[in-house]
């Protein structure tokens, strides 16, 4: 692969093109034995100290723990601002968190879908693959054949959840803990619909599904399929997909942690620009990599969907700061989303300094690197609560998880050291540009928009 | 969310520790009470910090038991690492193999040997070894046990209480009170509670508890959230232990259940996470479940 012979730039990327155009047949018929036996399990659980009643979840989860949970996912997309001991606190909730014993597991199986797992479904691992926030993966094959991952809710959690999210002022102590200077009520209220969002695996399965019939096609994006009569509010079944993990990519060569990057820098504008949903964790568990920029996402239980009078003023923030060079612009935006007190007495050219390095990235038409430095500088930014724009800027609540997840975003293409023209990227997709493909990834995603019939992008089509 | 102190170090860390080297990794023996006792399963409890806080309130309340304290312990210099002896020995005796529950006893016997002296408010001398006292510290710490665990822990099954006061005799016996004279069951335990007369909150026991309820140095979130455990504390003491100390009743929603064990969790949350205390922890359970 790494040929001696320097090749030119535009050689390179002809052979990107071919590499792109072989996606075609990526999850050709492979036998649902085969993808059930290559989903490994990500990590040891604790088998030995498995949940074995939804007392034992209540005490090890219950009061307050999942909540807690949930705001450490927060913290965890974020390096700075947050104390060490928070972020250990959280690490390690979430990391040994027990799973449930496999009866326990069957039990809400059984509870949901009326029948044993074995009897729902053909084949059944007793054993979970994986640890979800408040629930667990696990293999399964369905009757009529289909190699899927079921989602199992822990017993007892979603109770448990709606009373913690009624202590407001306990999670307002919280998160102050958690995030020193955030002025924090607004994201106390966001965590709360959030949670109670969460706990609803039917609302996820909705959300998963809107995003897997968009996505319907498309050359390097993927979403598992919901399998709809085996979901319920505690049980979300969809289609199993094998792949590697993003530990993994991080020791691929560069071209593939690149063209990974891309991907997923092209799913969140995407998502947020055309579907108008954002899917609300970056969450690098969240990713299964198949080599090409072939991506796989995962989890859609933090997923925020947006009206038209919630995005316009961050379009017209983008359009005036990235495309019209144009601060009074960008900052009567961010005054109309929200962000910024109307009248504030700080000097424009402040403003720009200061809120437009969210754009850093899309500001210049060039190649230009992430880094975790990077990553980390723009959160220190975010929660800078000594500059001068700081007493008079506020994240409004539509935006709560928006700005999670840009920070998270930054956070996984910083961890890939991931390089890209992002400024033409994000043309191609921004509705106030309507910019032609400016990658293989990108003519192959046009020949998609082309296929599935839809218009393209932007205010002059 | 840890409980910070200004200086940046965790309260709970010397707790933390005494967790962690009172559980054996490889014990000799299932110790004086084994894995499938209640014993093992109160002293576990997540809500076992509301009946610190209780248990001391209470034991605070025989003058003689204070001045002992007032007069000999160093408490008020490293309140947290005087804690933290206590509930290391109660947890070494609790999970510890035999022997290492014996030779902790023998060192606090012989620690209270010198303790003696004469108290300032009755006027009575005490001495530490006495029996009386010994017991009146034993049974104020298993009736807190017992009445905040059923009332926040894991609820107790009928017949639990009983079974946990029977099965704490040891822990008396091993610490130098006759065997005859300890309480083996709830009614034994109520009636010699009542029984106990000179009980009363002298300056000593006020200044103490008041400290206990209110530690310097908590940064102010803590701080919030360890009053507010204090109160739950003072809601499940007895009424004739509240009015001597003259503590107003808490807010009766202070004290709901849900939101008692909510707090709890928080504070349990940042415990769990100092070094070696979710291992400890896991010991316990796996020979619970063995």
């Amino acid at each position: 692969m790494s040929g001696a012979v320097p090749r030119s730039r535009a050689a390179r990327a002809a052979a990107l093109a071919r590499l792109v155009l072989r996606i075609g047949g990526r999850y050709a018929a492979r036998s649902p034995q085969l993808i059930f036996a290559s989903v490994d399990r990500r990590r040891e659980l604790r088998h030995d100290l498995a949940l074995r009643s939804a007392e034992e979840v209540a005490e090890e989860l219950g009061a307050m723990k999942g909540a807690l949970m949930k705001l450490g996912q927060m913290a965890s997309y974020i390096d700075e601002g947050v104390p060490e001991e928070f972020r250990a606190t959280m690490a390690r909730l979430q990391r040994d968190a027990p799973p449930m014993s496999a009866g326990l597991a069957a039990a809400v199986v059984a509870e949901e879908l009326g029948d044993t797992p074995e009897g729902a479904f053909g084949r059944w691992d007793p054993l979970p693959f994986a640890a979800a926030s408040i629930g667990q993966v696990h293999r399964a094959i369905t009757r009529d054949g289909r190699a899927v991952a079921v989602k199992v809710q822990y017993p007892g959690i979603g109770e448990s959840i709606e009373a913690d999210v009624r202590n407001v002022a306990l999670l307002r102590r919280i998160a102050r803990m958690a995030f020193p200077g955030l002025e924090t009520s607004a994201l106390v209220d966001e965590l709360r619909d959030r949670l109670r969002e969460e706990v609803d695996y039917a609302l996820e399965a909705e959300h998963q599904q809107l995003f897997a019939d968009y996505y319907e096609g498309h050359p390097v994006i993927h979403v598992p399929r919901v399998v709809p009569e085996l979901s319920t509010r505690r049980v979300l079944t969809s289609e199993l997909v094998p792949g590697s993990r993003f530990e993994d990519v991080l020791g691929w060569d560069q071209r593939e942690r690149d063209l990974a990057a891309e991907t997923i820098h092209r799913f969140v504008f995407r998502g947020l620009y055309r579907l108008h949903a954002f899917n609300g964790d970056p969450h690098p568990g969240n990713y299964l990599f198949h080599g090409r920029g072939r991506v796989t996402f995962l989890d859609f239980g933090l997923t925020k969907r947006f009206t038209a009078n919630d995005l316009a003023p961050l379009e017209d923030a983008a359009r005036y700061i990235a495309v019209e060079r144009d601060g009074a612009g960008f900052r009567a935006a961010l005054e109309r989303a929200g962000f910024l007190q109307p009248g504030a007495p700080v000097a424009t050219e402040l403003v720009v300094d200061h809120l437009g390095a969210f754009y850093n990235t899309v500001l210049r038409d060039g190649p230009l690197t992430i880094t975790p430095e990077y990553a980390s500088a723009l959160v220190r930014r975010f929660f800078d609560t000594r500059s001068p724009i700081a007493p008079y800027s506020n994240i409004p609540r539509a935006y709560v998880v928006l700005q999670r997840i840009s920070l998270g975003l930054y956070g996984v293409l910083g961890s890939l050291r991931a390089t890209g023209n992002w400024r033409r990227i994000a043309e191609e997709i921004w509705p106030f540009t309507n910019g032609p493909p400016s990658t293989p990834i990108g003519e192959a995603e046009a020949r998609w928009r082309a296929l599935r019939g839809e218009a393209p992008l932007g205010r002059s089509a | 969310m840890e409980p910070l102190t200004r200086d940046g170090l965790s309260p709970l860390k010397p707790l933390a520790d005494a967790l962690s080297s009172a559980v054996p990794e490889h014990p000799a023996d299932d110790g004086l009470f084994g894995p499938r006792s209640v014993v093992w399963r109160l002293h576990r409890d997540r809500s076992f910090p509301v009946a610190a806080i209780r248990s001391l309130m209470l034991q605070a309340l025989h003058p003689l038991t204070m001045a002992g304290v007032a007069q000999h312990s160093d408490w008020r210099r490293d309140p947290l690492g005087r804690l933290a002896a206590t509930s290391g020995y109660v947890l070494t005796v609790t999970y510890g193999a035999r022997a290492d529950a014996e030779a902790a006893a023998r060192r606090v016997r012989a620690v209270h040997r010198h303790v003696r002296g004469v108290d300032d408010v009755t006027g009575l001398p005490y001495s530490a070894d006495d029996p009386a006292l010994l017991l009146w510290v034993h049974a104020a710490m298993v009736d807190s046990v017992v009445c905040v665990a059923d009332r926040y822990g894991r609820r107790l099954e009928p017949g639990d209480a009983d079974r946990y006061v029977a099965e704490m005799v040891p822990f008396a016996v091993i610490v130098g009170i006759p065997e005859d004279l300890v309480p083996g069951s709830v009614r034994e335990l109520t009636d010699y509670l009542s029984s106990v007369g000179l009980l009363q909150a002298t300056p000593a026991a006020r200044d103490a508890i008041g400290f206990v309820l209110d530690p310097p140095d908590l940064d102010p979130d803590m701080r919030e959230t360890w009053r507010d455990l204090g109160q739950v504390a003072i809601g499940t003491l007895p009424e004739w232990a509240r009015s001597l100390y003259g503590f107003p009743v808490p807010p009766t929603e202070a004290l709901e259940r849900v939101t008692v064990r909510q707090l709890v969790g928080v504070l349990d949350l940042s415990f769990e996470s100092l070094p070696g205390v979710l291992e400890a922890r896991q010991r316990i359970e796996l020979r619970m479940r063995a």
